[in-house]
C-alpha cells in the first residue's frame, strides 16, 4: 500500500536542549537534512548556553554580576531585542510578565508541600520588579542586589523560530521545529498540506487533547500542569503575579497559533498569567487562534472545536 | 503668480521650527499599539474622504486636499 | 489588513519583528496582509432654493454616486489597489445673475433639468509599503459628456527618523471640455485645461498616542478655466463666464489625531488654508471623534466649519465692464461660509463591516470669517447620505 504519507521521506533528529526534549522533521535529501539538523541543532545550544540560569558563563550570569556589582552592562543586539520585546510583554500584561521575577518564580516551585510565609515572599519580591529596571539600549542597569533576570519565558520560543530560519538558510523548505512542545514550522509538505501538531492533555499527557493543522507559523503551549502542585486542597500554579507575591489561579495550558513561536508564545505567556477571566477575554481579543484548558479539563477558545477531530486553523 | 506668501510663508515657518526644535522621547517598539488602530490613521475610510472631498471641492472655490491625485470632473 | 489587527497584536507583532523579521515581515512594513473589496452608495442633495427669488426651476441638483474598490497587497512588498466610480446627475444650476427691480441680487437657473452621468476608473500601485519609505503611482481617468479628464499621480513617503517621515509627491491632469449644446448657446466648442500640482508633507509622531502631519501643496492651472455654462450680467446685457486662463494656488494643511484609550476612542482635528492668484482664500476646519460601542460599532460624529473670500473678479452682477477683464457670478468663486455636520456608523461582523452616515451642509454669506456685505445668491446647502460595505479576503 503506497499512501502518500509513507512515499514521504522524512528525516527526523532528536536532541536535548532547554531542559526538554526536541526533535526536528525535515523532509529532504538526507544529506541537505543533516547538515540543516546540525546547524538548527547548534543554534538552539547557543541560544540555550547564552541564556541559561544554571551556567557560571552565561550572560544571565554576567548580568546578575552586574546586578550584585551594581553595575549597567552593555549587551548585544540580540538581548537587546529580547529585552524590548519583553518590555512589550510587561506593558501590554499590565506588569504580570516580568522578567526580573525569577526569585518570585523560584520560590514558589514547591517542593516540599509548603507555602512560603509572608516573610519569604516579601524578600523575594524585593529582588524583583522590571519597573526598577534601567533599560536605555543598549545599556542595562538592574536595580537591585540579587535581582535575576529570567529570560526562559521568550528565548525557548525565539529558539524554535530561529532553528527554522536556519534551517531555511541551508535550505529546506519542508519541515517542523519541536522545542519541548513550542512549534514552529519550517515549510507545509511539498503538497501544501500541513503539519499536524497535537496539544497535550493536561491530565494524561501521553494523550493528545487536540490536533492543529499548522501550515506555516508557530504554535506555543504555556502549561503548569507539570508544576502546579496542590497544597490543603488549594492548587498553587508557579505563575506568580508580581505585585502580590503569590500565584494566580489560572488554566492548566494556554496554547496559541500566530506567525512565529515568539508571538505565540508571548500571547499563551499572557494569557495564562491574567488569569482564568481576564486571559481569556484578552486572547478573544487578540484575534489569534487559542486553547485553554482549566484544571478540571474544560477547553475554551476558537481551537477548542479542534479536540479529537485532526480539525485545525492556521491556514495560510 | 499673484500669490502672496507672506502670511501664510509665516505660518509655515513656524510650524517647521515647533517640529524641528522639539527633542521628544522616541516612542519605544512596544509603546506603538495604539498608533496601529485603525481610527489613527489619516484617512479611516479613505473612499468615504474621497466622496466627502469631490463634494466639497465641486460646491468651494478652494484645493482638494494633499496629496489627491485624482482626476478631474466638469463639476467646477 | 493592518486595521483590523488588535492594539495589543499590534504592539506584540512590532516588538517581534527585529527578532523574527521573516516570520513578520508584513506587519513590519506596516504592510496589509489582506485584500478588502468595498462598495458605497452615495447620495447627494442639494436644497431647493430658500424664500428668495429665483427665475427658473427652485430645485436644484442631485447625484447618485457608486464606488467600488479593490485593494490587495501584492507579495511582501507592493499593494495594488484600484476602483471604479459612477455617478447619474440631474437638476438644476444656477445660470446668471440678474440685478432685481430694488437692485437685489436674483438668481436664475438653468431651464432644463439636466440629466448626464460620469464614469471613473483610477488605479495606484505602491512599491515598498514598508518602514523605508515606499512609492505610490496612480493613474486616472474621467469621462462624461462634456468632460474627459486624464490624470498621473507620483508620490514618495521617506522617513527621516524613528519619528518624522517626509512625504513628496506631484501629478498631472489633462482635461478636455466639450460643453454641450455649443452652438445653440453660443458657448465655447472645444477647450481644454492642463493641472500641475506639487506636495510636500512632513508627518510626526508625537508621543505613543498622538501624531501630527503639516504640508504644503501648490497647483498650477493652465486653459480654459472658465465656466463655458454659465453667463454674468455686465449692465443691461448678459457674457459668458470669463475667467483667467491661468490659476495658481497653495493650500497649507495641518492635521492631528490623538488616540484615547478607556474607550479607544480617538479625535481627529484637521485645518487648511488656501490662497490662490485669483484671490480666493479660504480657511476649513474640521473636526471627528471616533467612539467604539459595544458589539464592534463604531460612531463618528464630525463637524466643519469653512470659509472663502470672493474671487477679485466675482460680482452677482457688473454695471461698468470698463473696470475689469474677468467676469463670474459663480456663487462657488463668491465670499461665503459653510457649517456642516455629519454623523457617520460603522459595524463589524467577522469578514464584513458594514457602515453608514450622512452630512448635512449649510451655506451661507454671512457665514463667512469677518462677515460679507456683498450679497452671494445662490450659496448651496444639501444633504449627502451613503450606506457602504466592506469584504475582508483573507
Amino acid at each position: 500500500m503506497n499512501s502518500a504519507h509513507e512515499r514521504r521521506l522524512i528525516h527526523r533528529f532528536d536532541f536535548n536542549a532547554m531542559g526538554c526534549p526536541c526533535a526536528l522533521q525535515l523532509e529532504a535529501d538526507a544529506e541537505v537534512a543533516a547538515r540543516a539538523a546540525a546547524a538548527a541543532q547548534a543554534e538552539v545550544d547557543r541560544l540555550d548556553r547564552k541564556y541559561s540560569h544554571y551556567r557560571d558563563d552565561s550572560l544571565v550570569a554576567q548580568i546578575g554580576a552586574s546586578a550584585d556589582a551594581g553595575e549597567s552592562i552593555v549587551v548585544d543586539t540580540e538581548t537587546a531585542d529580547l529585552l524590548d520585546f519583553s518590555a512589550t510583554l510587561h506593558a501590554q500584561s499590565g506588569g504580570r510578565f516580568d522578567i526580573t521575577s525569577g526569585a518570585l518564580t523560584r520560590l514558589w516551585d514547591l517542593k516540599n508541600g509548603r507555602i512560603p510565609d509572608a516573610a519569604a515572599i516579601e524578600r523575594a519580591r524585593a529582588r524583583c520588579g522590571w519597573d526598577r529596571v534601567e533599560w536605555k539600549r543598549p545599556h542595562l542597569r538592574l536595580g537591585v542586589k540579587g535581582m535575576r533576570l529570567d529570560l526562559g519565558g521568550v528565548v525557548k520560543e525565539y529558539a524554535a523560530d530561529r532553528a527554522a530560519q536556519v534551517c531555511r538558510d541551508v535550505g529546506i523548505v519542508h519541515g517542523i521545529v519541536d522545542l519541548g512542545g513550542d512549534l514552529t514550522v519550517v515549510g507545509a509538505h511539498p503538497d501544501g498540506s500541513p503539519w499536524l501538531a497535537g496539544i497535550k492533555s493536561p491530565r494524561d499527557t501521553s494523550r493528545a487533547f487536540a490536533q492543529i493543522e499548522l501550515h506555516a507559523g508557530g504554535l506555543a503551549t504555556s502549561g503548569d500542569y507539570e508544576r502546579a502542585v496542590i497544597v490543603d486542597g488549594r492548587r498553587y500554579s508557579h505563575i506568580v503575579d508580581p505585585a502580590s507575591g503569590i500565584p494566580v489561579e489560572s488554566f492548566s495550558s494556554v496554547s496559541v497559533v500566530a506567525d512565529s513561536c515568539l508571538v505565540a508564545g508571548a500571547a499563551s505567556t499572557l494569557g495564562m498569567l491574567l488569569g482564568l477571566r481576564a486571559g481569556h477575554d484578552w486572547l478573544l481579543g487578540l484575534g489569534l487562534p487559542f486553547l485553554c484548558i482549566d484544571a478540571d479539563g474544560n477547553a475554551s477558545g476558537t481551537l477548542a472545536g479542534a479536540r479529537d477531530e485532526g480539525r485545525g486553523t492556521r491556514d495560510e | 503668480m499673484r500669490i502672496n506668501f507672506g502670511a501664510a510663508g509665516r505660518l509655515i515657518l513656524v510650524t517647521a521650527a515647533l517640529l524641528g526644535g522639539c527633542a521628544t522621547t522616541p516612542v519605544q517598539p512596544w509603546e506603538r499599539g495604539r498608533l496601529a488602530r485603525w481610527d489613527m490613521r489619516w484617512d479611516p475610510d479613505p473612499l468615504q474622504a474621497a466622496m466627502r472631498e469631490h463634494a466639497h471641492f465641486s460646491k468651494e472655490g478652494s484645493t482638494g486636499e494633499i496629496g489627491a491625485a485624482g482626476g478631474g470632473c466638469g463639476c467646477n | 489588513m493592518r486595521r483590523h489587527l488588535s492594539p495589543s497584536l499590534a504592539a506584540l507583532m512590532s516588538a517581534a519583528t527585529t527578532l523574527v523579521p521573516e516570520a513578520h515581515a508584513q506587519t513590519a512594513t506596516g504592510a496589509d496582509t489582506e485584500s478588502l473589496v468595498s462598495y458605497r452608495f452615495n447620495e447627494y442633495d442639494e436644497d431647493a432654493f430658500a424664500p428668495r427669488p429665483v427665475i427658473g426651476s427652485a430645485e436644484r441638483y442631485g447625484v447618485i454616486s457608486q464606488q467600488f474598490q479593490l485593494a490587495t497587497p501584492v507579495g511582501t512588498d507592493a499593494a495594488l489597489s484600484a476602483s471604479a466610480t459612477h455617478e447619474v446627475m440631474s437638476g438644476s444650476s444656477p445660470w446668471y445673475v440678474v440685478q432685481g427691480p430694488n437692485h437685489q441680487p436674483i438668481q436664475v437657473m438653468s431651464g432644463a433639468t439636466i440629466r448626464d452621468h460620469r464614469s471613473a476608473v483610477s488605479a495606484s500601485w505602491t512599491q515598498g509599503t514598508g518602514s523605508s519609505g515606499g512609492t505610490t503611482y496612480s493613474a486616472s481617468y474621467s469621462a462624461e459628456r462634456d468632460y474627459h479628464a486624464t490624470a498621473v499621480g507620483i508620490e514618495r513617503s521617506i522617513p527621516l527618523s524613528a519619528a518624522l517621515t517626509l512625504g513628496v509627491g506631484g501629478s498631472f491632469s489633462h482635461d478636455l471640455i466639450d460643453p454641450v449644446d455649443a452652438q445653440l448657446y453660443d458657448r465655447v466648442q472645444h477647450g481644454q485645461k492642463n493641472t500641475a500640482s506639487l506636495f510636500g508633507s512632513l508627518a510626526w509622531i508625537i508621543d505613543r498616542s498622538s501624531v501630527l502631519q503639516t504640508g504644503i501643496q501648490i497647483n498650477s492651472e493652465h486653459g480654459f478655466l472658465s465656466d463655458p455654462y454659465k453667463l454674468v450680467t455686465v449692465g443691461d446685457g448678459t457674457i459668458h463666464d470669463l475667467r483667467p486662463g491661468q490659476r495658481d494656488q497653495m493650500a497649507w494643511l495641518v492635521r492631528y489625531r490623538h488616540a484615547f484609550s478607556r474607550p479607544d476612542a480617538s479625535l481627529h482635528l484637521d485645518f487648511r488654508y488656501a490662497q490662490d492668484s485669483w484671490g480666493v482664500t479660504s480657511q476649513t476646519l474640521e473636526a471627528a471623534w471616533y467612539q467604539p460601542l459595544p458589539a464592534r460599532w463604531q460612531l463618528v460624529p464630525a463637524l466643519r466649519y469653512y470659509s472663502q473670500h470672493e474671487a477679485r473678479f466675482y460680482a452677482p452682477f457688473f454695471s461698468d465692464p470698463a473696470a475689469h477683464n474677468f467676469f463670474t457670478s459663480d456663487y462657488r468663486l463668491g465670499t461665503f461660509g459653510a457649517f456642516s455636520a455629519s454623523l457617520n456608523l460603522r459595524k463589524r461582523l467577522g469578514q464584513w463591516e458594514f457602515s453608514g452616515g450622512f452630512e448635512r451642509y449649510h451655506g451661507a454669506t454671512d457665514y463667512a470669517l469677518g462677515g460679507s456685505d456683498a450679497a452671494v445668491p445662490a450659496v448651496v446647502s444639501y444633504t449627502r447620505a451613503f450606506i457602504g460595505l466592506d469584504y475582508l479576503l483573507k
